[in-house]
């Protein structure tokens, strides 16, 4: 398969690169945490129960969305480098991949729209759209919850709301995320006093490809921490202020950057680039050093011919499920990073020569 | 790894037990690591750990001396009917086993929500539309239960009996879960 067609067929919605202030958002997440009624949680749930859980959950989820390009999709059902391949497009959490857990997904046609079973809790509404798009991504998640509500009896509480497994989701269940691009952020250092005052005001900064709070690629995750005692629209508001102020940090940084050390910046960054075209052997570390720093360089206007919506895709595209799916083998650490640097050669050097956003002729 | 306890299901907790000064190491899976008494650690749980966080705040340990409650007391064992968890083993894993042990440590709930939740301790926000229906049933049975109390010392013995049958009607659709039915 061509790698563009490969990409095609593997993009997902929020990979686009479109949506407001899409240059330094990536994408918004907004995640719902239900459970059923009289049924314990995964954790504690009997295989039984499980099963019950997931009949009950798959025929609402069916009912209701049916007709509108919606697929159930048992883990169990799916080899462990699909799975892996849905973990890393973040479509569903690692944990649904548990073997215990009888976990399932139903995805919408444009992967948008994913409602996890048996993860944490019994169901886990998710919703991903590209750039900054709070509003809009909590509607839709708040639209499916109506429709399953319909049908399903929720665990709900007078006074603690939405009853979860973890006790930091209680209340709206509600999880707002952010991911954004914080190349200057982090290389002026700024970030690391910026982190400590966020936290204050109830909202958690972390990286965003889940290993710790590593922000491989100076991609960074930020959502609120407080789910009880709020309403879903303040909170919205909340995240939506502070994801405000740090775009205009970064936009203040980037400016600062290019004013007093242009060469410097300019130097770091197609650097990358040469890297990225003609390594033969990329880390995941190095790749996604190197793809922030590229696209720090779009984004500001010094590296030209080289598309947004690439660098997306190869920041998903270099994770080991999608190369694995890709090269369609199992890879050693060191067969990955042959085949990534293949991938990006082939991706960014696509007539032999410059990077170009030309769409390829082959095929 | 194989769980040490079940030796059936993969072990995907470590618990790190401290033992004549010495620390032993046991792996379990999810499952057994529930229904045990202690542990400390899950190494494959998301990065902000709230099982650390509760059990630091809540759970006795050394460097929190504010919270003289320790393991052993009556309400650390405090113990879920549904899914058997003690409310010792809910500041351990930091995860509740069902909707019923909201209910059952519900007087300690508030303080711990607080902790996590800056200060807050009661949902504000959306509510269920199946939820607002089944506390309308509520409502409307105690409703029909005071005009039934009032037939009945008016000596109005048929109409109290109508509206007995209707707050018993109600009471099975709340049973049910209020389906099927709508309150005006
Ligand atoms: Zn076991
Ligand atoms: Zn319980």
């Amino acid at each position: 398969m061509s790698i563009e067609k490969f990409m095609q067929s593997a993009i997902t919605g929020w990979m686009t690169g479109e949506g407001e202030y899409s240059d330094i958002v990536m994408a918004t997440r907004v995640r719902l945490a239900r459970n059923l009624r009289g049924y314990r949680f995964p954790i504690a749930a009997s295989e039984d129960e499980a099963l019950a859980v997931d009949k009950m959950a798959a025929g609402a989820l069916l009912d209701e969305v049916d007709g509108k390009g919606y697929a159930y999709i048992r883990m169990s059902d799916l080899s462990k480098l699909d799975r892996e391949v849905l973990v890393e497009k973040h479509l569903i959490s690692p944990q649904l991949t548990n073997p215990e857990r009888q976990g399932a997904v139903v995805l919408s046609e444009d992967e948008t729209v994913s409602i996890m079973v048996n993860e944490e809790d019994h169901i886990r509404i998710q919703c991903i759209f590209p750039g900054l798009q709070l509003e809009e991504a909590y509607q839709q998640a708040d639209a499916v919850d109506d429709l399953l509500e319909k049908q399903l009896p929720y665990a709900f509480d007078e006074q603690f709301g939405y009853l979860t497994s973890c006790p930091s989701n209680t209340g709206t269940g509600v999880r707002a995320s952010v991911m954004m691009h914080l190349p200057a952020l982090t290389i002026t250092k700024q970030i690391k006093r910026i982190i400590p005052a966020i936290t204050r005001l109830g909202i958690v900064v972390r990286g965003s490809y889940g290993e710790g709070s590593k922000a491989l690629g100076n991609v960074y995750q930020v959502s609120n921490q407080v789910t009880l005692g709020k309403t879903e629209a303040e909170i919205l508001e909340e995240l939506g202020n502070v994801t405000a102020r740090l775009i205009a940090h970064e936009r203040q940084a980037r400016k600062n950057l290019l004013e007093k050390s242009r060469t410097a910046l300019e130097d770091r960054l197609h650097r990358s680039l040469g890297t990225l075209v003609y390594a033969r052997l990329l880390p995941t570390g190095e790749a996604a050093k190197c793809l922030s720093d590229v696209r720090l360089g779009v984004d500001l206007g010094l590296i030209k011919d080289v598309d947004v919506s690439i660098m997306n895709e190869l920041m998903i595209f270099m994770q080991p499920g999608f190369l694995q799916q890709y090269a369609n083998a199992e890879l050693t650490q060191e067969e990955r990073d042959i085949f990534r640097a293949k991938l990006f050669r082939a991706r960014l050097l696509i007539d032999g020569a410059l990077p170009s956003t030309k769409k390829s002729k082959e095929d | 790894m194989i769980c040490e306890k079940c030796k059936e299901r993969p072990a995907s907790v470590v618990i790190t037990k401290g033992y004549m000064g010495e620390s032993i190491e046991h792996h379990l899976c999810e499952k057994c690591a529930f229904q045990s008494e202690a542990f400390h650690f899950s190494p494959n749980e998301e990065p902000l750990s709230i099982q650390q966080f509760l059990s630091h705040w809540f759970g006795g340990g050394d460097t929190f001396q504010t919270q003289p409650k320790r393991r052993g007391t009556t309400a650390h064992q405090l113990e879920c009917p549904d899914c058997k968890l003690t409310f010792g083993n809910f500041l351990d894993i930091g995860k509740f086993g069902c909707a019923t042990c909201y209910e059952t440590f519900k007087e300690r709930l508030p303080h711990v929500f607080g902790k996590l939740h800056n200060g807050q301790t009661t949902h504000t926000g959306k509510i269920p539309v199946s939820f607002n229906e089944l506390y309308a049933i509520k409502r409307k049975i105690e409703e029909v239960r005071v005009k039934m109390q009032e037939a009945v010392e008016a000596e109005r013995f048929e109409e109290a009996a109508e509206l007995r049958d209707e707050a018993r009607m109600l009471q099975q659709h709340l049973s049910n879960g209020g389906e099927a039915y709508n309150v005006d």
